[in-house]
């Protein structure tokens, strides 16, 4: 192999092999997964796809650190590989995407990507860009005032950084000190806006101006985003409080199913990226390190492969909700 | 130390010029005591925001205006209105909500606009008036005008999420040389009740601006010389370059924050006490009498000019009628006639 990373790293970071193999998993799936969408979606089966493609390790390494059903986690719609590595599974995306009653999301109510489960604490996303923020400082807050050492992660695009939202949770987590981290996968577009049409200034810089620290991290290499995180996690469980992270990324998919991304970028740029690919360079390293061989790996894709078959074929098979339903999960019930 | 600095500040001041801009930061300041006890006698409606303390800011960069240019702010607009070249009279009317008013007394002390004077208002609500600061310093360049627009905000209203997205976008714009703005910061050290240590964990405001690419500078708000150097300075540099840029002015609300704050819980009368030696009225009136550009008497004379001026204001506004009822839908909309379907 051309590139070899022969140094393991992930040893340093306190990561077995096991580790390893379960994160590179979660990637594997929530790309897998994600191909599948495009595919249903092309022969007409489901309305509307939006892709983790290229961040998922972005995603993983950050997500990893999350203690599933005690931190707090505000995705934003692309963050497959966040919901898989708390325990989400290809079912529950496949059912979500169709609109199944099963849908563990919305049953089926919401838009793909709105991810929502009560029992591992993902707060339901809701479509307008960067309202997640003042909500996660909010939930962040509630663990200070509990004393509680919870952590919330609050996950968005570069682009959602522009919002007056992102501002006023951002001063506010600065005010108050609180455990929150702000993971920015900057995948370089709004839609079709790149980031330097969209941003000025740097958005690893914006931390300073409220009063905690920002750190810029290769967000395709799933390692490197595991340290930054897992330091930021330390820290607001310390009660030393916020940490933005900005994740360096690429999105490797036209922004959803709706879009034709050839009319604004080259695809000799996409091409580029396609190089960097973070799964791609999981394995290279996995391989370099000794836990993964061409037969593992091959093993791997075939359980994948399997799992998301099954669960296709299960989403399809399945009901959609009741119309007599359709007005309830609008408000809390009594339990 | 700092009587070096200020000399060599002045050097370029001229005193006459010294002694016009302390007969406007008096009359301001008789203007907000006498609409202060206005509103206490239950005559002004609504509510109140004085400018008291921070008169040199205003002063030092209004001086400096432009035919061309636009000025924007918020809710503490008075003395923006009067040094501008509004007539008291028409100001104080507006905040008694006559008709005589600046804008036909529908607008009140915290909505004061004059166009034909470049004053683009006066707005209520914290924060909301920076994109349209913005918008303007676009307009401006767009429409191939050399103006530039100076947006007045608190210390508040970087706190909020408009100024944010603005700020963005004149960053943005400026590097095309299209935003023309220059941002001041009236740091009055409180929002509300809210000190800025209690506001934002980092209260370098001029230092934020770094995040949306665009320069800043902090001036000493309550000496008007340090206030007219930089406004000489950066009004050009941004009417040249066409770049937003920041001036984070450090002064002090010694009045509280409106009519309704009696009891001023949140600071202590003795920093109060410290900030009134800096007042920037007594600052100068030393200064004047030390350039020997004026005497005691000189002083008084001012004054008594600017409260005479003001009583005249207070007994127009007083004797001004109400706006008739039937004008109440008027003024709403421009061509507001086609929205409400009249011919």
């Amino acid at each position: 192999m051309a590139i070899r990373e022969t140094q393991r790293r992930h040893e340093a970071l306190g990561l077995d092999e096991d580790d390893l193999l379960r994160m590179y998993r979660h990637m594997l799936l929530a790309r897998r997964v994600d191909e599948r969408m495009w595919i249903l979606n092309r022969q007409g089966k489901a309305a509307f796809v939006i892709s983790c493609q290229g961040q998922e390790a972005a995603q993983v390494g950050a997500a990893y650190n999350l203690r599933p059903g005690y931190d707090y986690v505000y995705p934003y719609y692309r963050d497959a590989g966040i919901v898989i590595t708390l325990g989400m599974t290809a079912r529950d995306q496949l059912l979500s995407l169709l609109a199944r009653a099963e849908d563990p999301n919305s049953g089926g109510r919401q838009m793909p990507g709105h991810f929502s489960s009560r029992e591992l604490n993902i707060v339901t996303a809701s479509a307008p860009i960067g309202v997640q923020y003042p909500q996660a400082v909010g939930s962040a807050m509630a663990f200070k005032m509990r004393g509680e050492d919870g952590v919330v992660l609050a996950c968005g695009g570069e682009a959602s950084t522009s919002e007056g939202d992102w501002h006023e949770a951002m001063n506010f987590a600065g005010i108050h000190d609180l455990p929150v981290i702000f993971l920015i996968q900057n995948n370089v577009y709004a839609i079709s806006v790149p980031e330097n049409l969209q941003v000025a200034g740097r958005i690893v810089d914006r931390a300073a101006g409220y009063g905690f620290p920002g750190v810029e991290v290769d967000g395709n290499d799933v390692l490197a985003v595991y340290k930054v995180a897992k330091e930021a996690f330390e820290r607001a469980r310390r009660g030393e409080g916020p940490t933005l992270i900005e994740a360096k990324t690429y999105r490797m998919t036209a922004h959803s199913s709706d879009d034709d991304d050839r009319r604004y970028r080259e695809r000799e740029e996409v091409e580029e990226w396609r190089k960097k690919d973070p799964i791609l360079r999981f394995k290279q390293y996995l391989h370099g390190a000794g836990v993964l061989d061409d037969a593992k790996e091959r093993e791997i894709e075939e359980e994948i492969r399997a799992e998301v078959d099954e669960a296709t074929e299960y989403a399809e098979n399945a009901p959609y909700a009741d119309p007599e339903s359709a007005m309830r999960y609008v408000y809390a019930e009594e339990e | 130390m700092a009587d070096e600095k200020q000399t060599e500040v002045s050097a370029a001041v001229d005193p006459e010029r010294l002694v016009r801009l302390y007969r406007e930061m008096v009359l301001v300041r008789e203007f907000e005591e006498a609409s202060q006890r206005s509103f206490r006698q239950g005559k002004i409606g609504g509510y109140l925001h004085v400018y008291t303390g921070q008169e040199a800011v205003a002063a030092g960069f209004l001086s400096q205006k432009k035919e061309e240019d636009k000025v924007i702010t918020a809710y503490r607009d008075h003395a923006h209105a009067l040094m501008l070249g509004a007539d008291p009279k028409e100001a104080m009317a507006e905040l008694f909500g006559k008709r005589t008013g600046m804008v036909k007394g529908k607008g009140g002390s915290m909505h004061l606009f004059d166009v034909d004077r470049g004053l683009m208002g006066g707005y209520g609500i914290v924060g909301g008036h920076v994109p349209l600061g913005v918008g303007i310093a676009y307009a401006l360049r767009y429409r191939g005008s050399d103006g530039i627009c100076q947006l007045y905000l608190g210390d508040g209203a970087v706190q909020t999420g408009a100024f944010h997205e603005a700020a963005n976008l004149a960053g943005l714009w400026g590097r095309d040389g299209m935003c023309p703005v220059v941002f001041i910061v009236e740091n009055n050290q409180y929002a509300m009740g809210t000190s800025v240590e209690r506001s934002t964990a980092n209260p370098d405001f001029a230092g934020k601006f770094e995040a949306y690419g665009i320069e800043s500078e902090k001036v000493d708000g309550m000496s008007l010389e340090a206030v007219l150097e930089a406004g000489g300075r950066v009004f050009e540099e941004v009417r040249e370059s066409g770049k937003a840029y920041a001036i984070e002015a450090i002064t002090y609300r010694i009045a509280p924050h409106g009519a309704a704050d009696f009891f001023e819980k949140y600071r202590t009368k003795e920093e109060v006490r410290e900030w009134r030696q800096k007042d920037p009225i007594g600052l100068l009136e030393q200064r004047l009498l030390d350039l020997d550009a004026v005497d005691e008497e000189k002083l008084q004379e001012i004054k008594d000019e600017a409260k005479r001026t003001i009583e005249e204001a207070v007994r127009f506004a007083d004797e001004s009628e109400e706006p008739p009822p039937e004008e109440l839908y008027t003024d709403v909309y421009a061509g507001e006639d086609e929205y409400l379907g009249k011919e």
